[in-house]
């Protein structure tokens, strides 16, 4: 007992050093102090953001919540409207227990953008607060070309992948973005007590695409020495709506299950990269979606390749688990794989929950795998059907509501379905946590008698 | 009272949905079938554990039918009886005389009608029969609740009449957890299953009406609900553009169809009514009560849906606003 509370002990201590080493690293990216606002400080203020005491965190939260609301209330056009429509003002937000009345905004809001020229119109209604002069060139500015003319003016607009084929476009300021990117980080080093030597993501890179899952891992720069993206082409929207919706699949059609050639770059590159370090005592970080990463694994384990990174290497998966054509594929199994191809333990291979509509992230535990919610500044709802909140431990609708979005009101139902727990069943961490898999909630519009047999019969095709 | 035998457009081919999409939905079925072929057991019989389906009460009394009540007997098109829409039983016409035939105006008894059907009725899968026998059920696919429709006005002198389209799957459905099943039965519906409305006579122009969604449906998703007038089509549904199709008549092959898939897979048919009751009515009941009933509900709605569009979103955009976007050709 004495020893594992000495190596609890140095492992908390290691813990608090890598807290501080990052916060100094990302220095740069914290506001001067004396210009904090309430999100502000819900975010830049706690060493590690799943070790606040609940009361602590709770009253931050309060704070943080009400006042983004009040931003939006006051300088949001649509939002203000929203709120009138649905009788809520900031002055009703008084306790924790409130802020379950803040109007959400169904995720499908952010989809449903125009094409073509009022995209631009449509993005400066969304917008909260000042905006520069945008010019945008062309005849025919495509859908980045738009993008790209509120980036270069010092925003941060960026999108989703959208397995429809219909982007959700969220318009960022740079404070916001770098917020996102802050709670990244200091989500990654709480459970991740280790600064890598050498880090390969399998994310786009982040200076090629207005993609938020390659935007987002920017600051890999800032935090590591020596950080290489293997997905090293421009990914633009066109690029990205052909590889996720494409014809094919809405004639519903099975898509190819044919590697991409693309897709095998990747893998080779990876590969390159594992043997180069394989023979070092280097630490290395390999982070990327599970599907690249299985891709990787499957290939080495069909040369009857392995590695033995053990303690030196690490694992941290982002984007959702769907494999090829849309199968699950649990997160133990992929753990599992790791173990075995790796060489890297369990406790060292994380997943990352995020979306591109929230700018807080939750984090899997090394302990037991649960995804812990920064709850300072992120307060996530769990809505049965007809949206209402749900307690602890039911299956539901997850719904946040986002302090450090400033930019755009991020109160938000997203289409995940997830199950809330009030603590971690395993970790000493105090926070509310989500179960390790999360889903997505099946199409919920509407349709008739032909779409409801549709359902039954596919279900019914599983044998 | 003497029925009078269905009648069928008279000299004209009926307007039956286009063999090449029938074909092409039955080649379909077939080849899910030889990939999957132990999923025909499952169609056909309910498991040992699985919830079976309950007819719920019928929310309505149906009144007795007296001598002398009012009813057309005109053979003119869309008032005369058709298949599965004999507007002269006995039933038909007490109930449309309940609802205000001969007393409303057309368009009041058309919308008294389209409500009655629309909140009293549930959608039930089993094969086209009467329309008294769907009055007495309280249930039915959406044709035998717009042949109920349909029938009550044609009963009251309206001239009313059928509509289809093909409905669009929405893109977030082909692609959002589409297993392989899914991506099958996707492509089949999408070539061989017809939504339906029906439209009335009001005053020289034809008006539609979506009698078939009951609003708890719609409410679970957040939609309005649509009135007499407005079509579902955009409200509610995406068209397969080239669609829609219009007739006096239900095609024969619509109830052969409906029989054999009962025949075939009568389990799918039931788990699906079972799925509608226990799952896509009460949550949306929930809503309505708690929206303060159907109207206050469909106000909210209809708020919300046209403060999200993007359109609206785009024109409210403040000119001020607006100015900060330039574009340089």
């Amino acid at each position: 007992m004495q020893l594992n509370n000495s190596r609890r002990d140095m492992s908390e201590t290691q813990d608090v050093r890598h807290q501080a080493k990052v916060s100094e690293l990302l220095a740069d990216y914290i506001p001067p102090q004396d210009t904090w606002n309430p999100a502000d400080e819900a975010l830049y203020q706690p060493a590690d953001p799943y070790r606040v005491s609940l009361e602590e965190a709770q009253d931050m939260q309060l704070k943080a919540i009400k006042f983004t609301f009040t931003r939006h209330y006051r300088n949001n056009d649509f939002y203000h409207r929203y709120c009138e429509m649905r009788d809520i003002t900031p002055d009703d937000i008084k306790t924790n227990n409130n802020l379950d009345k803040i109007p959400l905004i169904p995720d499908i809001v952010f989809k449903q953008h125009p094409s073509g020229k009022d995209l631009a119109y449509w993005i400066v209604g969304i917008f909260t607060g000042d905006l520069p002069k945008i010019v945008v060139e062309g005849a025919n500015p495509t859908f980045d070309d738009i993008v790209n003319a509120f980036n270069t003016k010092g925003l941060a607009v960026m999108y989703t992948s959208g397995t429809s084929g219909r982007f959700s476009v969220i318009p960022r300021d740079m404070k916001t973005f770098r917020a996102a990117e802050y709670a990244l980080a200091k989500s990654r080093a709480s459970m991740v007590a280790q600064t890598d030597d050498h880090v390969l993501l399998l994310f786009p890179n982040p200076a090629r695409t207005n993609l938020f899952i390659g935007r987002v891992s920017s600051l890999s720069y800032d935090l590591f020495g020596d950080v290489h993206y293997a997905v090293d082409s421009a990914i633009t929207a066109e690029v990205t709506q052909k590889a996720m919706s494409g014809n094919e699949r809405l004639s519903g059609r099975m898509p190819s299950s044919v590697q991409s050639e693309t897709q095998q770059k990747i893998v080779d590159k990876t590969v390159q990269w594992l043997e180069r370090y394989e023979k070092t005592e280097e630490s290395i970080r390999l982070g990327g979606p599970p599907f690249m990463l299985v891709l990787v694994m499957n290939a080495l384990q069909k040369d009857g390749k392995r590695f033995d990174f053990g303690e030196r290497g690490n694992v941290l998966t982002a984007g959702g688990w769907k494999i090829h054509e849309n199968a699950r594929f649990p997160h133990a199994d992929f753990r599992k794989q790791v173990q075995n191809v790796l060489g890297i333990p369990e406790a060292r291979c994380l997943d990352l929950y995020g979306l591109c509509e929230s700018n807080g992230f939750m984090m899997q535990c090394p302990e037991g795998h649960y995804l812990h919610a920064p709850y300072t500044y992120l307060k996530p709802l769990v809505l049965d059907d007809a949206l209402m909140p749900v307690g602890y431990g039911e299956w539901g609708h997850f719904a946040f509501l986002d302090a450090l979005a400033q930019s755009y009101p991020g109160f938000i139902i997203s289409g995940d379905l997830v199950r809330l727990l009030e603590r971690c069943p395993v970790c000493d961490r105090p926070g509310p946590v989500f179960e390790p898999e999360v889903h997505r909630a099946k199409g919920e519009e509407v349709r008739g008698c032909a779409e409801q047999l549709r359902r039954i019969l596919s279900q019914d095709l599983v044998e | 009272m003497t029925q009078v035998s269905e009648i069928t457009e008279q000299g004209q081919t009926s307007q039956e949905l286009p063999k090449q999409s029938s074909l092409a939905g039955g080649f379909t079925f077939a080849h899910m079938l030889l990939k999957k072929p132990g999923a025909l057991r499952k169609f056909r019989v309910m498991g040992p554990d699985e919830e079976r389906y309950v007819r719920p009460p019928r929310e309505y009394e149906i009144p007795e039918y007296r001598k002398g009540m009012r009813c057309c007997t005109s053979n003119e098109p869309y008032l005369r009886p058709t298949r599965w829409c004999n507007p002269r039983e006995p039933k038909i016409i007490a109930m449309a005389n309940e609802l205000g035939a001969y007393e409303l105006s057309d368009c009041e008894f058309a919308d008294a009608a389209y409500w009655f059907v629309k909140t009293k009725l549930v959608a039930e899968m089993l094969p086209l029969d009467s329309v008294t026998a769907t009055l007495e059920r309280g249930t039915g696919t959406c044709y035998h609740l717009i042949s109920l429709w349909i029938a009550l006005c044609r009963a009251a002198g309206i001239k009313a009449r059928y509509k289809t389209f093909m409905m669009k799957l929405p893109d977030e459905v082909l692609s959002q957890e589409m297993t392989e099943q899914g991506a099958m039965t996707a492509n089949f519906f999408n070539t061989g299953t017809p939504e339906g409305e029906g439209e009335v006579c009001i005053d020289g122009n034809w008006v539609v009406g979506h009698v078939a969604m009951r609003p708890e449906i719609l409410a679970r998703v957040g939609l309005p609900i649509p009135k007499l007038g407005e079509d579902a089509i955009g409200m509610t549904f995406k068209l397969v553009p080239g669609t829609i199709k219009r007739f006096e008549s239900l095609p024969r092959r619509l109830g052969i169809g409906l029989k054999a898939g009962t025949w075939l897979a009568p389990a799918a048919m039931e788990r699906a009514n079972v799925l509608i009751q226990t799952e896509m009515l009460p949550p949306g009941r929930r809503i309505i009560e708690e929206a303060g009933g159907i109207e206050a509900y469909d106000r909210k709605a209809r708020n919300v849906q046209e403060l999200f569009s993007a359109e609206e979103i785009t024109r409210r955009t403040k000119a001020k606003r607006k100015q900060v976007v330039k574009f340089k050709e």
